[in-house]
């Protein structure tokens, strides 16, 4: 208990006071002080005393009375007390002034201060406490080099001036130059050891932040040493613990948080530090009325930020996001920007995002992310954000950073993987099994719905073993895996079927009885199915029916099962089972779509129209954007258009419109479906604009080989048809073949049909033939193929027999083929009878006539041929000997012009011995030596020439022989042959061509008739394969493919060449 | 149970070969692999190395089957032109052309005593049986009209359904199974000439079916709907179903034992099944096509010690494995 004592004027008496107790009514002290004339110093005293107290109105009276001008008067003798009273209240108001929000009382406050201090200085302009609160003054106003010179002033004149140290080194740590501060602490701890032990405090905050945390620490411990109720070195301290992220550090951090509550319920520091404790502790009660209080104790703007902060994520865990958002924003309000503290934009983001409010959401996540460019977190949700804003390119940006940021954040990968999911299987997958990689590292439970992730993007790139190795992961133990490893496959027992594919509920009865467990977790339900749908990709299908079996056992309301199921009834022709099945699904769900649009097929197939048709709209009542529905729809109205023997052409169009517009529509709905795309293109090609329709396929098919999932052979053949229907008929086979090989296994016979119809188009009869035959081999109860191929070989036969050239052989091997085909039509006339194969008897009737009349031509063809060929042998004979003459006489006049040659040479030669021997002769006479020389040169000159000339004649002879080479290649392929005579017998051969050529430019009248009426056949023959066939617009009536034309070309060819060669001959001889 | 690999021949033929089957071996050769092919031709070919032995013509259009006699001297080989031509496998004498007009001859198999030639008699519903002694034809087995067209309303033209493909005698010649496009099944008494009932699970063109050569109850049939089915005959039960082949399963054959299965496929593989594990026990993919036929070679033979399996393809090929 401290007492001061006022000593009495003009005696030795003192009053004494008791600082405890001091009056309440200051105005008895400054009485007391007034009267007794009490040294300034007390009047400092009482006021400081008060001061403490916390009754500030007290101290500011004493002191403004104390520096008032009587007083200055008075005293005027006493200027350190004068100037201490005076630095005071500047202290006073600089510490009112630091702490004050509102500018201009703030101003104010500063501008009191800095009057006290200048009266100060007026006193003593050198005194340095008065110096020192001036820098503090500054240090306040933040003008922090200012304040640094005035504590340097201070300091030249008093190196030990500690508080002027401590003044520094609160310039340095405010500049966060914590190293200089740090050794201005210290300094100052060595010229006052025993300073208090808010010093320390200043140290250790210096080294915290320096990192220095042992150091800090122990500081921080000291100043608990020295005064155990330092809140700042407790909260100091609780924060360090805290920030340990160690149980035990965390747990010890609160300890110290709550001493500091205990002695000082206002530090908002510690208030805070507790709420956050209590918040994770899920006592939000507390955490409301802390806050409240450190609200109320604080004008510390940020902690005032994170108190509200706490307030609202209170309220945002409790789900009330209206509230939160408030004080969010209260405490965004405090804040300068996300930089000082993110946490409440972060907060405001993720209620925005709850309330939907999506804008205002990416705005605050933004300014976090200004703030923390690479906040994981952040970068998530603001994914999220674009996501459902639809901007998926953004989206995938933010996850694709927000991994690479933290690359073992598993939500991160898993979105990221979900994002790909649609775009990009091979990354997709990719990011899905670094999640299950590192939550297989944690040895964290990896979640279905990852595994099944990966099970089904391994299914869709058909990697179905690993698919396989996902799922089973996924599952884990259960009846599944016997059934799996083929193990109770048969439920038989005597007398039973192993599994019906309409459900086998006895048996898993009876399996149930026998203790098995059957069942099947609901969350397990999807990947079993998926399990079951990888081994129908495996051709398992028994696994797979009984694995959708149990689904459904136990399961009843799983429709998709009943919908597989179904779907593998239909693909094995058990159309009843499929019926069934799809009844069950209806029985449950009256309008489930799906089996509504099964239904409908099943109505197609067993060729019920309008029930399908009444289905199909019955879906589309249901669920009027069910684009399958509407694709059948459209489709039914395409078959309706090309169906039936008795076309209306009104109706045909009008189907046709209505199908068009359904695919269409189907297409707005989803521009990216490939059947209605298809379904148009076949709308066009039907109308004639090919085109048109085969850049729709084109694009199709384009889009079909890009996904794995996706298998469209139709748009194959519909291009195939394109092609075919334009006379490209290599590209159309090219196109069947393809597409026959990679869907069907070559099983498909209606595409092989296809084919044999391109090649009887394009006149290639053995190739129909053929082509034919392997589509009955397949389908041996189709006996159109059976007429189609007799057609085919037919045709073969008056092809050949109408041949104005052929060989004996071929001849032979046409009647071969006529009876063949005579022998096809006999026997379908035979079936035709009993069956009713939908072609007509007398038609069949008719080409079993018309085979045998043929026969009975070819006979004499044959004859005729046969004659021909002798005569053919003979013209060769005569050919032969005729180019022999040729020959001979060719040969004879080379021989003769070698001759001349020769003799000119000898000539010339013994002309240049007479001239030399004329040189000789005029050896002597030296004058006309130059004479000789000229003529000498002129003779050489002549021999060059002649040289010339024969080298001409030479490349003439070539010249001649080369025609006659060419078309020996072209007739047989004997290349390499230069037997000159072989050459000239073709160079024959072709010549009579040509004449036949000429002669058959008029054809006799009776080869005219005969192809008509072989025409007419052939139209049965294509009406009837409308009917049969979905290759309708292939329309062939029209054309006429002449084969004399196709014919004469043939033989031009080669006529055409040789003429080219003449005159280039020619030309040369001109040379 | 195990199949090797011994040889492809490529090129076998000009063209598809849709007919395999092994002639027993006689007291003078080793056994000899019959094929029939588009390419009109049936082709004889001796030993492991698959040498040809001969190649028969006569038949116009492809071959469709070609079946031994037990004896392994007589052979019979069916074409498209519904031909059936019987001929002395040691010199290709033609024994007798049988015609089957106006219906078609589709698969045939001789009964295991040799006494009856079965000729799956296509779009006449029946069952064409030939005596081997005088090569007279015998009253034939006619399925019922119900039971071809049986609840299967869809098919559009009537009698397209009942077309029968194939034909199997069991082991003790008293059963004989004949197969339809539409998937039915049915079984006759042989001895008495009567149809007995049919067998229920395929609704799709069963192509190929092979009776077990150790329980004669047992029947393998094969059909278009990818499965491989095992019945009970008599009781007319489904034992079993196999599921595995990606497309068609085109032919059956049994092995000697009994014990395995082979099947060939539109999907290309030969499989070997398992028959006491049920399962699968290997895929071979030595053909690049649809594989027609498999056919297990008959034991018997001098030296012969391995078994021999044949597979021949749409690809001209002819693929041998032995069989352990």
């Amino acid at each position: 208990m401290g007492y001061v004592y006022i000593p009495v004027q003009n005696s030795r008496e003192e009053v004494r006071v008791a600082l405890d107790q001091l009056p309440r009514d200051v105005t008895d002290i400054l009485d007391i002080l007034k009267a007794e004339q009490a040294p300034l110093n007390l009047w400092l005293t009482f006021a400081r005393e008060y001061f403490k107290q916390g009754k500030e109105k007290e101290f500011l009276l004493i002191l403004q009375e104390g520096s008032s001008p009587e007083i200055d008067e008075y005293y005027s003798e006493v200027k350190y007390d004068r100037i201490a009273i005076l630095n005071a209240l500047g202290a006073y108001y600089t510490n009112l002034g630091k702490v004050e929000q509102k500018q201009r009382e703030r101003e104010s406050n500063f501008i009191s201060a800095t009057q006290f201090y200048n009266r100060a200085s007026r006193i003593d302009q050198d005194e340095p406490t008065t110096w020192v609160g001036k820098g503090q003054l500054l240090l306040a106003k933040g003008e922090l080099d200012q304040s640094y010179e005035l504590f340097k002033i201070v300091l030249e004149g008093q190196p030990d001036n500690v508080t002027a140290i401590l003044g520094q080194a609160c310039v340095q740590f405010n500049r966060s130059r914590y190293q200089d501060a740090l050794n201005l602490y210290k300094k100052a701890m060595q010229i006052h050891p025993r300073c208090p032990a808010s010093v320390r405090l200043g140290l250790g905050l210096c080294r915290y932040r320096l990192g220095q945390v042992k150091k800090a620490r122990q500081a921080f411990e000291r100043v608990l040493q020295l005064d155990p109720e330092n809140v700042e070195a407790l909260v100091a301290l609780g924060v360090m613990n805290i920030n340990t992220n160690e149980p035990d550090g965390v747990r010890e951090g609160l300890e110290n948080m709550k001493a500091a509550y205990e002695i000082y319920p206002y530090c908002s520091m510690a208030l805070n530090h507790l709420a956050n404790h209590f918040f994770f502790k899920g006592q939000h009660y507390i955490v409301d009325q802390l806050m409240d209080a450190a609200l109320a104790s604080t004008d510390h703007l940020r902690n005032k930020a994170v108190s509200y902060y706490n307030l609202a994520r209170s309220y945002h865990t409790k789900g009330d996001y209206t509230n939160a958002a408030v004080f969010y924003r209260a405490s965004v309000q405090e804040l300068k920007d996300a930089q000082e503290f993110s946490l409440p934009y972060y907060g405001l983001g993720q209620v925005h995002l709850k309330l939907g409010d999506l804008k205002t959401s990416l705005v605050h996540f933004e300014k976090v992310l200004e703030a923390h460019p690479d906040n994981c977190e952040t970068l998530k949700a603001m994914g999220i954000i674009y996501l459902q804003q639809g901007r998926q390119d953004k989206a995938l940006e933010n996850f694709k950073k927000a991994t690479k940021q933290s690359p073992r954040d598993v939500d991160a990968w898993i979105e990221l993987g979900e994002l790909l999911v649609s775009t990009d299987v091979g990354q997709a997958l990719e990011a899905f099994k670094i999640a299950h990689n590192l939550l297989t590292k944690n040895e964290d439970p990896v979640p279905f719905g990852l595994l099944n992730n990966i099970g089904v993007l391994h299914f869709e790139r058909n990697e179905l073993e690993a698919a396989l190795q996902a799922y089973r992961e996924a599952l884990g133990e259960g009846i599944w895996v016997e059934f799996s490893e083929g193990r109770s496959l048969s439920l038989c027992r005597e007398g039973a079927l192993p599994i019906s594919i309409t459900a086998d509920k006895p048996q898993f009865e009876q399996l149930e009885e026998e203790g098995l467990s059957l069942e099947v977790p609901g969350e397990k339900v999807t990947v079993l199915f998926n399990l079951a749908r990888l081994y129908e990709q495996q051709y398992e299908t028994q696994k797979a029916i009984i694995l959708y079996q149990l689904i459904v056992y136990k399961h009843p309301e799983y429709a998709d099962a009943y919908m597989r199921l179904a779907a593998l009834a239909l693909a094995r022709n058990d159309f009843a089972a499929s019926h069934e099945l799809v009844s069950r699904v209806l029985k449950v769900t009256e309008d489930h779509a799906d089996a509504l649009s099964v239904r409908g097929n099943l109505e197609l197939k067993a060729d019920d129209w309008l029930k399908a048709k009444e289905t199909y709209k019955s879906v589309q009542n249901v669920d009027g954007n069910h684009s399958y529905a509407l694709l059948a729809l459209g489709n039914w109205n395409y078959y309706a258009a090309v169906r039936g023997e008795r076309k209306d052409p009104k109706l045909e169009a009008t189907h046709l419109e209505k199908a068009k517009e359904l695919y269409q529509n189907v297409l707005v709905r989803k521009p990216n479906n490939m059947y209605a795309a298809n379904g148009i293109g076949i709308v066009l090609a039907e109308k004639g604009i090919f085109d048109l329709s085969k850049e729709v396929f084109t694009q199709v098919q384009e889009a079909a080989a890009g996904n794995i999932a996706v298998e469209m052979p139709d748009v194959w053949i519909n291009l195939a048809h394109i092609y075919l229907a334009q006379g490209q008929f290599a590209l159309a086979v090219k196109m069947y073949q393809n597409c026959l090989r990679r869907f069907y296994y070559n099983t498909e016979s209606h595409i092989l049909l296809y084919l044999a119809r391109t090649h009887y188009e394009a006149e290639q009869w053995q190739d129909c033939k053929r082509t034919l035959l392997r589509a009955i081999h397949l389908v041996p109860s189709n006996y159109t193929l059976r007429f189609d191929a007799a057609i085919a070989m037919q045709k073969f036969s008056t092809a050949i027999l109408q041949r104005p050239k052929r060989t004996a052989d071929e001849v032979r091997q046409s009647v071969a083929e006529l009876k063949n085909a005579l022998r096809l039509f006999s026997q379908l006339s035979g079936v035709a009878a009993s069956h009713g194969h939908g072609f007509d008897q007398k038609k069949v009737d008719m080409h079993v006539e018309y085979c045998k009349h043929l026969l009975d031509a070819a006979k004499v063809h044959l004859e005729a041929a046969e004659r021909e060929e002798q005569q053919n042998r003979q013209k060769q004979e005569v050919a032969r000997q005729l180019h022999q003459a040729e020959e001979a006489r060719r040969k004879a006049e080379e021989e003769r012009k070698q001759q001349m040659e020769r003799r000119l040479r000898e000539e010339e030669a013994s002309r240049l011995q007479r001239e030399e021997e004329k040189l000789r002769n005029l050896m002597a006479n030296w004058n006309t030596r130059k004479d000789v020389d000229e003529e000498e040169e002129n003779a050489g000159e002549k021999k060059e020439k002649k040289e010339k000339n024969r080298k001409k004649k030479e490349k003439k002879r070539d010249q001649f022989l080369e025609p006659e080479e060419d078309v020996n290649y072209n007739r047989s392929p004997t290349p390499g042959e230069e037997d000159e005579q072989d050459a000239l017998a073709a160079a024959g051969l072709l010549a009579e061509s040509e004449e036949e050529y000429l002669r058959r430019e008029a054809p006799p009248a009776k080869k005219g008739r005969l192809r008509r009426s072989l025409y007419e056949l052939d139209d049965g023959d294509d009406t009837r394969r409308r009917n049969t066939t979905e290759e309708q617009f292939v329309d062939s009536d029209a054309e006429n493919p002449g084969g004399l034309e196709d014919s004469d070309t043939e033989e031009q060819r080669p006529v055409k060449r040789r003429r080219g060669k003449q005159t280039r001959v020619s030309e040369s001889d001109e040379d | 149970m195990k199949i090797r690999s011994l040889k492809n021949l490529t090129n076998a033929h000009n063209d598809s070969i849709w007919a395999v089957t092994w002639a027993p071996a006689t007291a003078d050769r080793g056994a000899l692999l019959i094929t029939g092919s588009v390419d009109e031709s049936v082709k004889l070919w001796k030993g492991d190395e698959l040498e040809l032995d001969r190649t028969n013509t006569g038949h116009s259009l492809g071959v469709v089957s070609v079946a031994a006699h037990p004896s392994g001297t007589v052979a019979a080989s069916t074409s498209l032109d519904s031909f059936v031509r019987v001929f002395d496998v040691d010199s290709n004498a033609t024994i007798t052309t049988l015609e089957t007009a106006p219906s078609e001859a589709w698969l045939i198999q001789f009964d295991p005593k040799g006494e009856i030639l079965a000729v799956a008699g296509g779009g006449s519903g029946s069952v064409k049986l030939w005596n081997t002694n005088n090569w007279r034809m015998e009253v034939p087995l006619t399925l019922p009209q119900a039971e071809a067209s049986e609840g299967r309303s869809s098919e559009k033209h009537s009698g397209s359904g009942k077309f029968v493909l194939a034909v199997a005698w069991s082991n003790d010649g008293k059963r004989l199974a004949c197969s339809t496009m539409n998937g039915v099944v049915a079984i006759f008494d042989a001895v008495r000439g009567k149809f007995l009932h049919t067998l229920e699970g395929h609704s799709m063109p069963v192509r190929s079916m092979a009776f077990s050569p150790v329980d004669t109850r047992v029947l393998f049939t094969v059909s278009d709907d990818k499965h491989v089915h095992m019945y009970d005959v008599e009781s007319r039960s489904l034992i079993s179903a196999f599921s595995g082949h990606a497309s068609w399963v085109l032919s059956v054959d049994v092995s000697p034992d009994g014990s395995c299965l082979a099947t060939g496929s539109s999907d290309r593989t030969v499989r070997l099944w398992d028959l006491n594990m049920r399962a699968a026990v290997q895929t071979l993919s030595d053909h690049s096509d649809q594989v027609w036929s498999v056919a297990f070679r008959p034991p018997g033979g001098d030296g012969v010690r391995a078994g021999r399996l044949a597979s021949v393809s749409d690809d001209r090929s002819i693929s041998l494995y032995e069989y352990t």
